[in-house]
């Protein structure tokens, strides 16, 4: 652990190559899983912000609309009680034109009390006379009534309730209140004399100001009135524009529009106020909105940063508890790779890895029993090989055959010799034929037939034999030295110890697309029990009778495998036939 | 047991960096700044003047989003108490510091003992004699003492006997309205200034000077006041006396009580300035600067004669009453 450490102070790079190999199961896994949950993440991200930021923009105009829609409404309802007013003044003059009365003074003084927003009430006739006004004001000495503009345009228009721009009152003694007059023409007796007056109904700022200020539009968005040839009704910071500091422009539009100011982006929004030649505007900052979309995209951001980090680190932690049970099969079967077979995997991990590493530890144990199997089969063939490479050079046949030579000398036999020695000549031939483990039918024939000849003299015409061969084998290949043991055995076990004279057949041919010898004697037959274990796979144990067939069979069966091999078939008294199955091959 | 290790190890990672997470989440979604700290040290309390540079500041104070706090001497000859104010406004450790100084000269050192404190300071009103202050946003004095010198000059015929009542001697406006002014009288030899002084800070003593003067052997007809506490006095005591519009006044700034003599003929003419403005744009150039930046050294909130005949001209009511609600 402490290396480790150590080692990554040292060389983070490497460390890191090494713990995320790449190309590795564990990298791929992380890289991979990451990149897709991460490019999942930001697509949803994104799709959501998307969403959010135009619906966050919507509502915000929407928002603003609805604001407008309500201060409007408000200041609507306001300046139409302000003309109830003047309404409900006008028709009382009308109804009791004889004025000034205490009946109309009362209600004046009545109006005034309960609206704190109306500033002044009065009465002046078309010559600017003051006829009547509410006790609270009492006019100043030296106005000129007829230069107001309130009272000129009032009888401009005798038709209609004016309201006028912005301006300060001055007609009463200790005021001077920015007002809006509202004015009309009304008509009364003076004395028996039918007289043009006007009516004024001045508001204070109390009523507008609460209703455009008491709804605020974000931190700094704000609204405001103007009258339609865009001078200012009311603003917030009238007072500012009142001294030059500020000024308002906007396009001459009904609706809603963005601008771009000094302090940012704006969303203007502009309605009509009923029966007025009055619009509302109100301006919002978009960058307040804007403000916080930033926010919560820093907020989504942050957290998707955040979940890539963790997700990178859960899917290494996955990826590790995957690859690290692989990783160590694949330090094993490298370990077999470098020829080491004792071992025993212990791996536990997920299911999968576990049966593998069952399946590893079971091929393991096969491949070490059939190493050990090829290690005894090589050495019993070499054993076999040995043994019949012994037989052919069997001493005592040497001996007896050139003893049997001597004698046939001494008596002067020169036939037998020259026949003896000729056939003693081609068997060697045959037997050594150029250290060649594989030669023809026709050789191996020749050679057991040799050999015959040569036995037949030894043991002076006890016996007869015959050789039987299809052409067409002929040219096939063989084992050598498969029939000279078996007629060996044929020999010294069957017929040597027979009373009447023996007879040896033997035969090649094409059977069942096999090559088959046949090796029939009428000797004494061998014993059913001995017969029984006569082919069983022998341990050491390769004295006695017998030996040379089991040799011949092993090294069949050894070279072309178990469907080949001796087939002994033999009854006492009768005799033993012995068939040899080898493959058909010419090579 | 390597395994046990590694989602221990994992386990305590993310312990470890679950409170840096939440960390972040507030800062990403707080990130708001305590508004900024702007003192204001006004000349006085009292007074609609200063009520008005007030007004401006706070609504440059709720447009900007700082907070401002207002103190003011005890009246404009205490330039003792007004160092006092600054010191404690160094201690409070005021973002900004924006100064009407009661005097030219004395205020100088521990100005620049903020200044030296990193507190950038502007000043109203007045000028100071340093040239480390950020912005001065004034009224031209001098150009306002020109304006009136020329209404001066259009009311004047050549009995005109003129008296030039002044205000605190330490104070720079004053000196440069006087001096706007004598540039414009000097020109016309004929016209007569037969008094020309401080008065102490009181509409009383300027009401007391008026009446000896009026009435004395220097026959004044003519007085210019250049301040609008000793222009009040000078009105009430022309009025007591029963001369409106026999003697020409002409006098500075637009308190209500000089409205009403302007408005019942008792003073002729008055010179007006922008307190709200002064107040307005102090703030907000104070706030530009605190962002970094650039504020113009001086600025002139304008000054404009208003008299009898025209004061409810459209303009000029725009000039003369605050709005207010």
């Amino acid at each position: 652990m402490n290396i480790k450490i150590k080692r990554f102070l040292k060389n983070p790079y490497n460390v890191a190559v090494n713990t995320f190999k790449v190309r590795g199961i564990q990298f791929i896994i992380t890289i991979s899983f990451t990149l897709i949950t991460v490019l999942a993440m930001l697509f949803v991200g994104i799709v959501i912000y998307n969403k959010f930021s135009v619906s966050l923009e919507d509502n915000a105009t929407l928002s603003t609309k609805q604001l407008v829609n309500q201060v409007n409404s408000n200041i609507e309802y306001y300046l139409k009680s302000t003309k109830e007013v003047s309404n409900l003044l006008d028709k009382n003059i009308y109804l009791n034109p004889h004025i000034p009365n205490s009946k109309l003074k009362d209600q004046m003084n009545v109006i005034q009390n309960i609206r704190g927003d109306i500033a002044s009430l009065a009465v002046f006739s078309d010559s600017g006379e003051l006829i009547i006004e509410s006790s609270a004001s009492v006019l100043k000495d030296k106005v000129n009534i007829i230069d107001q503009d309130w009272f000129k345009s009032a009888l401009k228009k005798s038709d209609n309730l004016k309201f006028s721009l912005p301006h300060v009152q001055n007609l009463f003694n200790g005021k001077h209140d920015w007002v809006v007059s509202l004015s009309r023409v009304i008509y009364f007796y003076k004395g028996n004399e039918r007289v043009r007056g006007v009516l004024l109904v001045d508001m204070n700022y109390s009523t507008i100001g609460q209703l455009c200020q008491n709804l605020s539009i974000g931190k700094r968005g704000y609204i405001y009135i103007v009258d339609s040839d865009n001078n200012i009704i009311y603003h917030p910071e009238q007072q500012l524009i009142n001294i030059g500091l500020k000024s308002e422009n906007r396009e001459d539009y009904l609706g809603s529009y963005l601008e771009n100011s000094d302090e940012g982006k704006r969303l203007v929004t502009i309605k009509t106020v009923n029966y007025t030649n009055w619009k509302v505007v109100a301006v919002a900052y978009m960058s307040e909105i804007l403000d916080f979309k930033k926010t919560s995209t820093n907020f989504i951001g942050w957290i998707l940063f955040v979940c890539i980090i963790l997700i990178i680190f859960i899917f290494g932690f996955i990826s590790a508890k995957i690859s690290h049970p692989i990783k160590q099969l694949e330090e094993s079967m490298k370990m077999v790779e470098e020829g080491d077979f004792d071992i025993y995997i212990d791996v536990k991990g997920e299911d999968e890895v576990e049966r593998l590493s069952t399946a590893f530890n079971l091929m393991i144990s096969k491949v070490r029993y059939l190493m050990a199997q090829i290690v005894i089969e090589q050495e019993a063939k070499k054993n076999s090989e040995l043994n019949a490479l012994q037989a052919q050079i069997n001493p005592h046949f040497l001996y007896n055959t050139l003893d049997s030579i001597v004698w046939m000398a001494e008596n002067e036999k020169n036939d037998g010799v020259i026949t003896m020695v000729t056939a003693l000549a081609k068997l060697f031939r045959i037997s050594i034929s150029r250290g060649k483990n594989i030669i023809t039918v026709r050789e191996e024939m020749e050679h057991a037939k040799n050999y015959l000849i040569i036995q037949k003299i030894r043991y002076k015409n006890k016996f007869k034999f015959e050789i039987i061969m299809q052409k067409e084998v002929l040219e096939y290949k063989t084992l050598k030295l498969i029939l000279q043991p078996l007629i060996e055995n044929s020999i010294y076990h069957g017929i040597e110890y027979m009373v009447d004279e023996g007879f040896i057949k033997i035969s090649a041919s094409i059977t069942n697309g096999k090559l088959l010898y046949e090796i029939c004697d009428n000797g004494l037959g061998i014993d059913p029990e001995k017969l029984k274990h006569l082919l069983e796979y022998r341990g050491k144990d390769n004295t006695g009778s017998g030996v040379g067939v089991k040799n011949v069979h092993e090294r069949i069966q050894l070279s072309y495998g178990t469907e080949f091999g001796l087939e002994i078939q033999s009854e006492i008294e009768e005799g033993t036939t012995i068939k040899i199955w080898l493959p058909l091959t010419k090579e | 047991m390597i395994k046990k290790n590694i989602l221990i190890i994992f386990l305590f990672f993310i312990l470890l960096i679950s409170p840096f997470l939440f960390g972040i989440v507030k800062l990403s979604t707080k990130g708001e700044e305590e508004p900024k700290k702007i003192s204001i040290i006004l000349k006085t309390q009292s007074g609609d003047y200063w009520k008005n540079v007030r007004m401006g500041a706070e609504v440059a104070a709720k447009e900007f989003n700082v907070k401002v706090d207002f103190t003011a001497s005890s009246g404009e000859t205490d330039i003792d108490g007004q160092i006092a104010l600054v010191k404690a406004a160094i201690e409070r450790k005021a973002d900004a510091l924006i100064l009407a100084p009661n005097d030219y000269n004395r205020l100088v050192s521990v100005t620049e003992q903020a200044i030296s404190n990193e507190i950038p300071v502007l000043v109203i009103d007045s000028k100071l004699n340093t040239n480390k202050i950020i912005s001065y946003i004034t009224t031209d004095n001098v150009k306002a003492g020109e304006i009136a010198g020329k209404k001066l000059v259009s009311l004047c015929d050549v009995y005109t006997r003129i008296a030039i009542i002044n205000y605190v001697e330490g104070s720079s406006n004053n000196r440069e309205r006087e001096k706007g002014l004598l540039s414009v009288i000097s020109k016309y030899p004929q016209l007569n200034v037969v008094y020309m002084d401080y008065v102490a800070p009181d509409a009383k003593s300027a009401s007391v000077l008026t009446k000896k003067l009026v009435l004395g052997d220097d026959k004044v007809n003519t007085i210019i006041a250049l301040n609008y506490i000793s222009s009040i006095g000078v009105a009430q005591a022309i009025d007591e006396i029963g001369l409106a519009g026999k003697v020409n006044i002409i006098t500075f700034d637009n308190t209500p009580e000089e409205i009403e003599f302007l408005e019942s003929g008792v003073i002729q003419a008055t010179v007006t300035q922008s307190p709200f403005g002064m107040g307005y744009l102090a703030v907000k150039y104070a706030v530009l600067k605190l962002q970094n930046k650039k504020v113009p050294k001086y600025v002139d909130t304008g000054a404009v004669v208003i008299d009898g005949a025209n004061m409810y001209k459209p303009g000029n009511q725009k000039i003369l009453f605050p709005f207010t609600q």
